[in-house]
């Protein structure tokens, strides 16, 4: 079907039809799924905090996401007096830019293996067989934080500069266990080409899946992403009780839409990178296997990946009403004193299992044990290396009794 | 005197330099433009790179145009924040160098360290410093013909250098051959380390490659860096003041 769509075009162009139409059909999709994530997410806020939700418009309020885009495009698009101009209007379009951008190395279906330009296969990849995978999202995903930066400093407002102070340190912060937690992934699969770990894990079939390997991995990679994308237990850089709207807060109209825009995209990203990473991508055990070949077996696959990453999503949200926002020495703390160093514990693990050819498997319970140690010398009152905090205690009748500085 | 021909855009790129430098009084820029271009042309005479590839040329004009272009903003920016962020450009076109001479893996990690944090650090930093009413003297260069003539001198050694050793394709003696990293001398044995893999030569540049070659060619070098790296931290964390001193 797609080889006479290609043939209608002249010699030249052939090659770039399969990937002008996977752009084409991502940023739609992702446009049109935006929109309804933001309805599910307030329905499901509705139906956390026991109210009804958006209901007017439409059956259900299903409607309701094209009355919001309405809205957000007829607004009077307010840029203040006091601003940086330039910097200010390019604020959400770094946004936008980057969390699309990084979009290009995530698969969104089963990739062919023997993909070459304009054979007629579709690729379910906007850019196939680049070698650095995670990486290149990671180094997009680093420049994100601009977006936030220059649209807070540009509003030349205190609360939008404490906001992208926030984020700065944040998105810098967790940048670290975000990168470290895929290492160990990476040494498993001799690769950093997401395609390519997801291929690994299909063909050993559901026991491949990355989770039984790496679940200490997995729970560090989704916490560091959800700091990344600014979602609701790290959201301290818009939070509406001290900040009013953080960096946001002079933004308004379709300006304000597009900060949204690339956060939800950034919501669908990691959701896409936390399925294809940790749970296998378009594999379910006897429903889509490496081998199954029957009628629209391609569609299933490409559903199962999809209902993977819904799940996901919806747990992104649910987290939203169940997990109250960090203090910001909780969160800096959460990073440095946690993540780190649990991420650094995990990749020695895959090292050793590595270097003594134990079997793989080894790596699930080591790693949980991993994660309750961490635990224990976390919650324990006598921990080892524990700073015992030296405040002044009244009437404490040991002769050091006050310390005033 | 045949590397003669280098000191012609040497001057004319620190006479640019030089003009554009934020003064006091405020200069033409188009002035300071036309004498960058021109240094820019006659440079071109030793420095054209080799034509092919149309689309390939063209990116290479795109990222080292706005390099050099976002490079001298970069210094001669009154506003730091204008300055960091022209810095951030720098980078990224940089890294599409990179990129353009297969190296993914140094052009996605030169973003994630240069673009994504340490600019990102100096904009937090300048942010926080930049005070609404600023000095005239925040508005002038400090050293404009010491900084000028020194960093000339420098990029003029380093062309002359360039010109000296021929370039990586084969007119040097001891250039890197084809699928090397680094040259190998012909009388030692080879570390089979620094070699590709037999099977694919077009995978240097790919990370299996890349850390193949940086274990193995380059080990002391990266464990010293490492060591010197964990010095810093133990520094940065010995000279941060303690709990009991009142502060964190």
């Amino acid at each position: 079907m797609l080889d006479k769509l290609i043939n209608l075009f002249p010699e030249p162009a052939r090659p770039y039809v399969a990937p002008i139409l996977a752009i084409v059909i991502v940023l739609n999709v992702n446009l049109g799924v935006c929109s309804y994530l933001i309805l599910l997410e307030r329905k499901l806020s509705a139906w956390m905090q026991d109210r009804h939700g958006p209901n007017r418009v439409g059956p259900w309020g299903l409607l309701q996401p094209l009355a919001d885009m309405g809205k957000l495009l007829l607004k009077e698009d307010v840029i203040p007096g006091h601003v940086n101009k330039v910097l200010f209007v390019l604020a959400p379009g770094i946004s936008v830019f980057t969390t699309f951008l990084a979009f290009a190395v995530v698969p969104f279906g089963p990739v062919p293996s023997n993909l070459t330009p304009g054979d007629g296969q579709f690729p379910f990849i906007i850019a196939p067989g680049v070698d650095l995978g995670i990486v290149f999202i990671f180094a997009i995903g680093s420049l994100a934080v601009y977006g936030i930066i220059l649209g807070g400093w540009a509003s030349n407002n205190k609360y939008s500069a404490l906001g992208c102070l926030r984020a700065s340190a944040q998105v810098v912060s967790y940048e670290i266990p975000l990168g470290m937690s895929v290492v160990g992934l990476a040494m498993l699969n001799s690769s950093m080409s997401i395609e390519k770990i997801m291929t690994n894990q299909v063909d050993q079939g559901f026991i491949g899946w990355n989770i039984w390997y790496q679940p200490l991995a997995c729970v560090i990679f989704f916490i560091a992403a959800m700091a990344e994308a600014q979602r609701l237990p790290f959201d301290l850089a818009e939070c509406e009780q001290e900040l009013i709207g953080g960096w946001h807060t002079e933004y308004s109209a379709m300006k304000w839409g597009l900060f949204f825009l690339a956060e939800y995209t950034h919501v669908i990203t990691i959701s896409f990178l936390t399925s294809i990473l940790f749970f296998g991508g378009w594999h379910f055990p006897f429903i889509a296997e490496a081998t199954s070949n029957y009628t629209g077996a391609t569609a299933v696959k490409v559903a199962v990946l999809l209902s993977k990453v819904f799940a996901v999503i919806i747990v992104i949200q649910m987290l939203r009403w169940t997990i109250p926002r960090f203090r910001f020495d909780q969160l800096m703390g959460l990073a440095w004193k946690g993540l780190i160093p649990l991420a650094t514990v995990n990749v020695l693990l895959v090292m050793i299992v590595k270097q003594f050819d134990l079997h793989t498997l080894w790596l699930f319970p080591l790693s949980i044990a991993a994660f309750v140690a961490a635990g224990l010398m976390a919650t324990q009152s006598s921990r080892p290396f524990a700073i015992k905090a030296k405040l002044p205690v009244e009437g404490h009748g040991h002769g050091h009794h006050v310390h005033a500085h | 005197m045949k590397n003669g021909a280098l000191l012609i855009p040497v001057c004319l790129g620190w006479l640019a330099i030089f003009w554009l430098l934020p003064r006091a009084k405020p200069r033409s820029r188009i002035l300071g433009a036309i004498i960058g271009l021109a240094a820019l042309l006659a440079l071109q005479a030793t420095f054209l790179p080799p034509v092919g590839n149309i689309v390939r040329d063209g990116m290479f004009y795109l990222f080292s145009g706005s390099a050099i272009l976002a490079a001298t903003l970069m210094i001669t920016d009154r506003n730091p924040v204008y300055a960091a962020l022209w810095f951030a450009l720098t980078t990224l076109s940089v890294c599409g160098l990179f990129l353009l001479n297969s190296a993914p893996f140094l052009s996605a990690a030169t973003i994630i360290v240069y673009a994504g944090a340490i600019v990102v650090t100096f904009l937090f930093v300048i942010m926080l410093a930049q005070q609404t009413a600023n000095a005239n003297y925040d508005h002038r260069a400090v050293q404009p013909v010491l900084a000028s003539v020194m960093s000339f001198v420098m990029l003029g050694a380093l062309l002359f250098a360039l010109q000296e050793w021929g370039g990586i394709d084969g007119k040097a003696d001891d250039a890197a051959r084809e699928g090397q990293f680094v040259a190998v001398d012909a009388s030692s044995k080879a570390n089979q380390f620094s070699q590709p893999p037999s099977s694919n030569k077009t995978e240097i540049g790919s990370m299996r490659v890349l850390g193949r070659s940086l274990f193995s060619d380059y080990l002391y070098v990266v464990e010293l860096a490492g060591t010197v790296l964990l010095i810093a931290t133990i520094g940065a964390i010995a000279i941060a003041p303690r709990r009991s001193q009142g502060t964190l």
